[in-house]
């Protein structure tokens, strides 16, 4: 370690026992949206009742600051897409995401919400929601397990924490 | 177990509308042609001491050289039930709606025109019930042919102020 970094640091300690933290106001506030996600509540088919268990007393999710599921999309910033959509439902779907404030991010939940799942080639379902909204974080299973949709949220916070790390992933630099 | 005083006005009635009597599982089936449908119906209704008059279910059915409704009747007052079946041609679709009997018919004819295409004369609002209002075809039909999604990558535009 060299001198120089050894220095900030050590102002960092004297400023911290200050009570004052040093941050970006992006970090700061990404800090907050990670710890309080209020989800919409669009469930669509069998996967909504695994999220509603998600959001019961055994799986908790509270715990984590992501309970306070929204009946109105405007008072939401995550739309957890919970089961099959279909194409009457679709536009529906878009003008419920559209409503939504920014920031926003969207989980697709379950192989129907990825995919079309077993419905891939039936004439009334979209084969994956991220045709017609943007995916942040796809969770597999029919129905995905209650675990399953919390460590998607916990991908999505992470994701939201650190963009430097997602777009090395996904792009290399 | 059919009671004799149903079967011997089912085939009473099967006499008049010129329709065939079949048991089936313990439960009478009585074939019509579609013309004929109202009027055995309105009957059925109508049955001294065994009346049919609680329409359970209404659904359509596609065997290939025409179509069916198939009307699943029982009662509130008792245990009889009945299922009329009314043949439709293919190529014209068209039955008189059973709306005047029951109102309820109303969602139940309107997922069997969705489905089956098959057209009810005098119903109040036909119009699909599932699919939206500017699907091609009838999908529960023997002939649709379904794609798979990448031959069908086409999605439903949206209209303004939807």
């Amino acid at each position: 370690m060299d001198v120089k970094k050894e220095r900030e640091l050590r102002d960092a300690e004297v400023t911290a026992e200050k009570n004052i933290l040093r941050t970006n106001i992006e970090k700061f506030l990404n800090w907050g949206r990670v710890h309080s996600f209020w989800p919409n509540s669009f469930g669509l088919a069998c996967c909504a009742i695994e999220m509603a268990s998600t959001g019961g007393a055994r799986y908790d999710l509270s715990r984590f600051g992501y309970e306070v599921f929204q009946a109105s999309p405007r008072q939401a910033d995550l739309m957890i897409v919970a089961g099959t959509l279909t194409r009457k439902m679709a536009p529906v779907a878009r003008r419920i995401y559209d409503q939504m404030p920014e920031p926003k991010w969207a989980i697709a939940m379950g192989n129907c919400a990825c995919s079309g799942g077993p419905f891939a080639d039936s004439y009334a379902v979209v084969p994956g929601a991220d045709s017609i909204i943007p995916i942040d974080v796809y969770i597999p299973g029919c129905p995905p397990r209650p675990e399953s949709l919390i460590f998607g949220m916990l991908q999505l916070k992470h994701k939201i924490q650190h963009p430097s790390k997602v777009r090395l992933n996904q792009y290399g630099k | 177990m059919v009671s004799d005083m149903l079967r011997a006005q089912v085939d009473e009635l099967a006499a008049r509308v010129n329709g065939e009597v079949e048991e089936h599982l313990g439960e009478l089936e009585l074939t019509v042609h579609y013309p004929d449908a109202i009027e055995t119906l309105t009957s059925v209704k109508n049955f001294s001491e065994v009346p049919c008059d609680f329409l359970h279910d209404l659904c359509g059915m596609d065997l290939e050289d025409h179509l069916e409704v198939v009307y699943q009747l029982s009662s509130l007052r008792g245990p009889q039930r009945l299922r009329i079946i009314a043949r439709v041609e293919r190529d014209n679709p068209v039955i008189d709606s059973a709306t005047s009997i029951w109102r309820g018919a109303d969602f139940l004819e309107r997922e069997a025109f969705d489905m089956f295409g098959i057209q009810f004369k005098g119903h109040p609002n036909l119009k699909r019930i599932y699919l939206w209002d500017d699907f091609e075809g009838y999908p529960m039909r023997k002939d649709y042919v379904v794609e798979s999604h990448e031959q069908r990558a086409i999605m439903r535009v949206r209209k303004e102020g939807e």
